[in-house]
């Protein structure tokens, strides 16, 4: 088997502006990720069955259907009743929405975890509903679902790719464009393989270092 | 390994000869080449192919569906004998492959919303309006064409297939979609009653050269006895007129027809 370095080692410059667009969709979609995500868990926590009810039902649905149909729709649907979004931001809000369903689940273990006692001493002191969920349940359940927050940024950055169906440039579309010319897939595919794995385990560093904290914090 | 070692042309042919079947690799593109309702394999190319091994004697056609980017590896890998997905002729894949001679030449048109006020017609306006932009396939010759035009790449706009193409038309994702006459005759087709409409065809010429959108069959490297064997044949049914019969029934004409060769499309433009 031929490897052809030198085509492999000219795709990076382009590879890296793809891997650069997957990233910046990444981070964008998973800033909306984490504050839906914990807006949600709230909102199926509410004696509120109006803001419950709708929320749980959304939850489930969206969970329920593969990001490309998503993507699709916000992309090709949501034009023809007046609200055209980029291609950049279509795949950010998509991926947003998409994992802030999962998420939403991560804070429920999360505040689901906090013990009774801690809801009984909040209402024993007649502590307001908002004051006892930002003074004493959330800062108990945060902290110990910061590693499985952390896992799907991982997950979400390797779902990029489905963005090519949106017209999104990302790192497997350049692949594709520059493979139509000079087939050499292999070599492509093999760089692009290689700056997923360096960029995926860049994004873990940080989500290990805080799994290990509060390893040591909880020993 | 290294294909074109093998300097003698190959025996390829006789070997589909002896198994009576030529396994044909397909990106399941209408109509250049598809599997219908019926599930068999049909199109432009296959209809063509399976009409010249028929002629060189080897019956049975197996089908062997692909990635479109994947024909070529896949073809080089052994995964099928013949590429007859209409695919275009150009000097990069000349590189990678042998190519029959084009059995059809298809001009380009440019797939616009029958609606709007100031319709684009041709890809000058493309280079020229800001406030249009252009639709392509990602890894299409069309993405160079787009560029030879001088429409700028914040304008270009590249969808991953055909579907989304049109989709993206409708959706005001883009002016306009460009690519061949033939493709977007066929995806029209498909879709009655939606309101866009094609453009006149033209060939697309950049720096003076025009640039042929001409497909034919592809052949592993080392097997030029079994390409050249095919081209006779192919020009067999040019000369009596059965290659247009064959290939009407997919939406191409006399228009379509075409006596360019292979040597010609392969040479790069200088």
């Amino acid at each position: 088997m031929n490897f052809d370095w030198q085509t492999a080692w000219d795709s990076v410059p382009q590879l890296l502006q793809g891997l650069l667009i997957a990233l910046q969709a990444t981070a964008l979609g998973y800033v909306l990720a984490l504050v839906l995500g914990l807006a949600f868990a709230l909102a199926r926590r509410s004696h509120q069955a109006w803001l419950r009810l709708p929320v749980a039902f959304f939850v489930e649905f969206v969970r329920s259907t593969p990001l490309l149909v998503q993507l699709f729709f916000l992309f090709f649907v949501l034009p023809t009743v007046g609200l055209e979004l980029s291609p950049m931001w279509t795949g950010a809000i998509g991926l947003g929405v998409h994992y802030a369903t999962y998420t939403s689940e991560v804070y429920r273990s999360g505040i689901d975890g906090v013990p009774a006692g801690q809801w009984e001493a909040a209402t024993a002191l007649s502590l307001p509903r908002r004051r006892t969920w930002t003074r004493i349940i959330l800062p108990q359940a945060i902290p110990r679902v910061v590693p499985a927050l952390g896992n799907y940024a991982i997950s979400m950055f390797k779902d990029t790719p489905q963005l090519t169906v949106i017209t999104v440039a990302e790192m497997l579309s350049v692949v594709k464009a520059l493979g139509s010319q000079n087939f050499q897939y292999l070599e492509l595919i093999t760089m692009a393989g290689l700056l997923y794995l360096v960029a995926a385990l860049l994004i873990a560093w940080p989500v290990r270092i805080a799994e290990r904290r509060y390893r040591k914090e909880n020993a | 390994m290294d294909l074109k070692a093998q300097q003698d042309g190959g025996n390829l042919l006789e070997r589909l000869r002896d198994a009576g079947e030529v396994r044909m690799g397909f990106a399941n593109e209408a109509p250049y080449g598809y599997v219908n309702r019926e599930g068999v394999l049909t199109g432009e190319a296959p209809e063509v192919g399976k009409a010249i091994f028929r002629r060189l004697g080897v019956d049975k056609v197996v089908p062997a569906l692909s990635d479109f980017g994947s024909l070529i590896p896949g073809l080089r890998a052994g995964l099928f004998d013949v590429i007859a997905a209409g695919m275009f002729i150009t000097p990069a894949r000349c590189e990678q492959i042998l190519f029959s001679d084009p059995d059809y030449n298809a001009p380009e048109a440019l797939l616009v919303r029958s609606g709007d006020a100031e319709k684009p017609l041709t890809l000058q306006d493309f280079a020229q309006r800001d406030d249009l932009r252009l639709g392509v396939l990602l890894g299409s010759v069309e993405v160079d064409v787009a560029a030879g035009y001088g429409v700028p790449p914040e304008r270009v706009v590249t969808f991953a297939t055909q579907a989304g193409g049109i989709d993206g038309l409708l959706a005001g994702r883009a002016d306009g979609f460009l690519l061949t006459a033939i493709s977007l005759r066929d995806g029209l087709s498909r879709r009655p009653g939606v309101p866009l409409e094609l453009t006149e065809p033209f060939v697309p010429v950049i720096d003076g050269v025009e640039q042929y959108g001409a497909g034919g069959f592809g052949f592993r490297p080392d097997q030029t006895r079994l390409r050249d064997a095919f081209n006779a044949e192919l020009h067999a049914l040019k000369d009596s007129g059965d290659l247009l019969e064959i290939v009407r029934p997919f939406g191409f004409s006399e228009a379509e027809m075409t006596d360019l060769t292979a040597d010609r499309l392969c040479r790069p433009a200088s």
